[in-house]
C-alpha cells in the first residue's frame, strides 16, 4: 500500500513536470510558429534562439504589480484564476502515456489512474473550466470581461455537445470508456482512419472549447480588450494563461489517445522507440496543429460560430453516430 | 468550403520555412537612406568658422518650436559675417524631424544627418546644445 502511494506520488510529480515543461515551451512554440509563419523570427535573444524566453516571461510576471480592481468581488476574483488551472491538472490523471513499465521486476502501470469511465471523467472535468472564465469575467465588475465571460459560456455549452457526440463514435466502436482499452483497440489501425469525421469534429470542438483562434471570441482583442482576463494582472493573469495552455496540452493528449493510437508507433518497424515518446510526439503534433490553425484563420463572427456548431457540427456528428452504429450492428451480424 | 481552408493551411505552412525578414537590430543594422532625417549637425566652413549667422529662420520655421537660439556679434575670425549664435538648442523632446530647419537655412548651416540612435535614459539629456550639435573638425 505504502509502495503504491509512493509510486503514485512520483508519477504525479513526473507528469506534472512534463505538463509544466510542455506548457512553458508551448508558449515559446506558439510565438516561434507565429513568427515564422509571418516571416519573422519570434523570440530570439534570451538564450540561443530564445530557449530561455519562458523563464524570463515567468520571472517578469512574478514581479509585475498585482492590481486588484477596486469594485471587484474579491472572493471570486481570487478564486477564478485558481479554477482555471485545476481542470487540466485533474485530466492529467487519466492520460494513458504508455501501458506499463517494468522497474526492478515490478510492473508499474503508466497512467496515474486507469479508471473505466475515463472519457466521461474527461468530459465532466474539462467542462469545469468554463467556471473560471465566467467567474473571472463576472468578478472584475467591468463590462468587457463580463461580455467575454458570457460569450464563453454560450460557446462552451454548445461545443461541449459536439465534443461529447464526436467521442461517442469512438466509444461505440471500442465498447469501452476506458482510455487504455481505447488505445489498445488501435494497435493495428488508428481510430482516426475509421472515424475521420469524429476526429475533425473533435479537433474543431476542442479548439472552440479552448477559446483559441479562430474561435477566440471570449477574448477577441479588437472588440473586448482582453476579454475575461482584462482586469487581471501579474500572476493571476499568468494562471489563466497557464490554464489555457495546459488545457491545450491535455486536449491534444486525449485526442492522441482517442484517435491517433496513443502510445503505438505509426508502423511496426518504428516500435523500438518507447511508447511514451510516441505519445508525447503525437501530442506535440496536435499541439502544433492548433498553433498552425491559430495563425492561419481569421476570427469567426459570433453568429457564424454558433451557426457552425448547431447547423453543421451537431448534425454531422449525429449522422456519424448513426453510421457507426449501423456498421457496428452489421459487423456483429445483427438485425 | 474545405478546399480554401486547406489552401490557407498550405500557405502558412510554406511560410514556416521561408527565411525571416527580421533584422536582429542591436547586432545588425540596416543602411538608412542618404536623405534620412536624423540628428542635427551645425556645419562649420573650411576655416573652422561656424556657418550659422543667427538669422533666426530655422527658429521661425520650426513647426514644433524645438529650436531656441540667441546670437551676438562676433569678430571676423569667428564668423565671416560678424554674427554667431551663442546659444543654439534643439529640444529632442519636441523635434519631429521634419527637416524644415535644414530647408529654411540660407547658409546650409544646419543639416540633418543619418544618425538615428537618439534614445536617452533621462529626458534632460534630450536637450541638444551647441556642444553636442557643432560639427567636429
Ligand atoms: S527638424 Fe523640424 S522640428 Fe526638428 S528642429 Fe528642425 S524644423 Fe524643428
Ligand atoms: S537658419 Fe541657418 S543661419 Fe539662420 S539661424 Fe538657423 S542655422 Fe543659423
Amino acid at each position: 500500500m505504502v509502495m503504491w502511494i509512493a509510486v503514485t506520488v512520483v508519477k504525479l510529480l513526473i507528469y506534472f513536470a512534463i505538463l509544466m515543461l510542455f506548457v512553458a515551451y508551448g508558449t515559446l512554440a506558439e510565438r516561434k510558429v507565429a513568427g515564422h509563419i509571418q516571416d519573422r523570427l519570434g523570440p530570439y535573444h534570451c538564450g540561443p534562439h530564445g530557449v530561455l524566453q519562458p523563464l524570463a516571461d515567468g520571472l517578469k510576471l512574478f514581479f509585475k504589480e498585482d492590481i486588484v480592481a477596486s469594485e471587484a468581488d474579491k472572493f471570486l476574483y481570487f478564486l477564478a484564476p485558481a479554477l482555471a488551472v485545476v481542470p487540466p491538472l485533474l485530466v492529467l490523471g487519466i492520460i494513458p502515456i504508455g501501458e506499463s513499465i517494468t522497474i526492478a521486476g515490478k510492473t508499474i502501470p503508466l497512467p496515474i489512474a486507469n479508471i473505466n469511465v475515463a472519457v466521461l471523467y474527461f468530459l465532466g472535468v474539462t467542462s469545469l473550466s468554463v467556471y473560471a472564465i465566467m467567474l473571472g469575467g463576472w468578478s472584475g465588475n467591468s463590462k468587457y470581461p463580463l461580455l467575454g465571460g458570457l460569450r464563453s459560456a454560450a460557446q462552451f455549452i454548445s461545443y461541449e455537445l459536439v465534443l461529447g457526440l464526436s467521442i461517442i463514435g469512438v466509444v461505440m466502436l471500442v465498447g469501452s470508456f476506458n482510455l487504455v482499452d481505447i488505445v489498445k483497440y488501435q494497435k493495428d489501425m488508428w481510430l482516426f482512419i475509421k472515424q475521420p469525421v469524429a476526429f475533425v469534429a473533435y479537433m474543431v470542438a476542442a479548439i472552440a472549447e479552448l477559446n483559441r483562434a479562430p474561435f477566440d471570441l471570449p477574448e477577441a482583442e479588437s472588440e473586448l480588450v482582453g476579454g475575461y482576463h482584462t482586469e487581471y494582472s501579474s500572476m493571476k493573469f499568468a494562471l489563466f494563461f497557464l490554464g489555457e495552455y495546459a488545457n491545450m496540452v491535455v486536449s491534444s493528449a486525449i485526442a492522441t489517445a482517442l484517435f491517433l493510437g496513443g502510445w503505438y508507433a505509426p508502423c511496426s518497424f518504428l516500435s523500438f522507440i518507447p511508447g511514451p515518446v510516441w505519445f508525447l510526439l503525437k501530442t506535440f503534433a496536435l499541439f502544433f496543429f492548433m498553433l498552425w490553425i491559430r495563425w492561419t484563420y481569421p476570427r469567426l463572427r459570433y453568429d457564424q460560430l454558433m451557426g457552425m456548431c448547431w447547423k453543421y457540427l451537431i448534425p454531422i456528428t449525429l449522422f456519424n453516430i448513426l453510421g457507426t452504429g449501423l456498421v457496428v450492428i452489421l459487423k456483429a451480424g445483427g438485425v | 468550403m474545405v478546399g480554401p481552408l486547406l489552401k490557407g493551411l498550405k500557405i502558412t505552412f510554406s511560410h514556416l520555412f521561408k527565411p525571416a525578414f527580421t533584422v536582429k537590430y542591436p547586432y545588425e543594422k540596416i543602411e538608412v537612406a542618404p536623405r534620412w532625417r536624423g540628428k542635427h549637425v551645425l556645419r562649420v566652413d573650411e576655416e573652422g568658422r561656424e556657418k550659422c549667422c543667427y538669422c533666426g529662420l530655422c527658429e521661425a520655421v520650426c513647426p514644433a518650436n524645438a529650436i531656441r537660439i540667441y546670437g551676438e556679434e562676433a569678430p571676423l575670425e569667428k564668423s565671416d559675417v560678424g554674427k554667431i549664435a551663442v546659444i543654439y538648442e534643439i529640444d529632442y523632446r519636441r523635434c519631429i524631424f521634419c527637416g524644415y530647419c535644414e530647408e529654411a537655412c540660407p547658409r546650409g548651416a544646419i543639416e540633418l544627418t543619418t544618425f538615428y540612435e537618439l534614445a536617452e535614459p533621462e529626458r534632460e539629456k534630450l536637450l541638444q546644445t551647441k556642444e553636442t550639435l557643432l560639427e567636429k573638425r
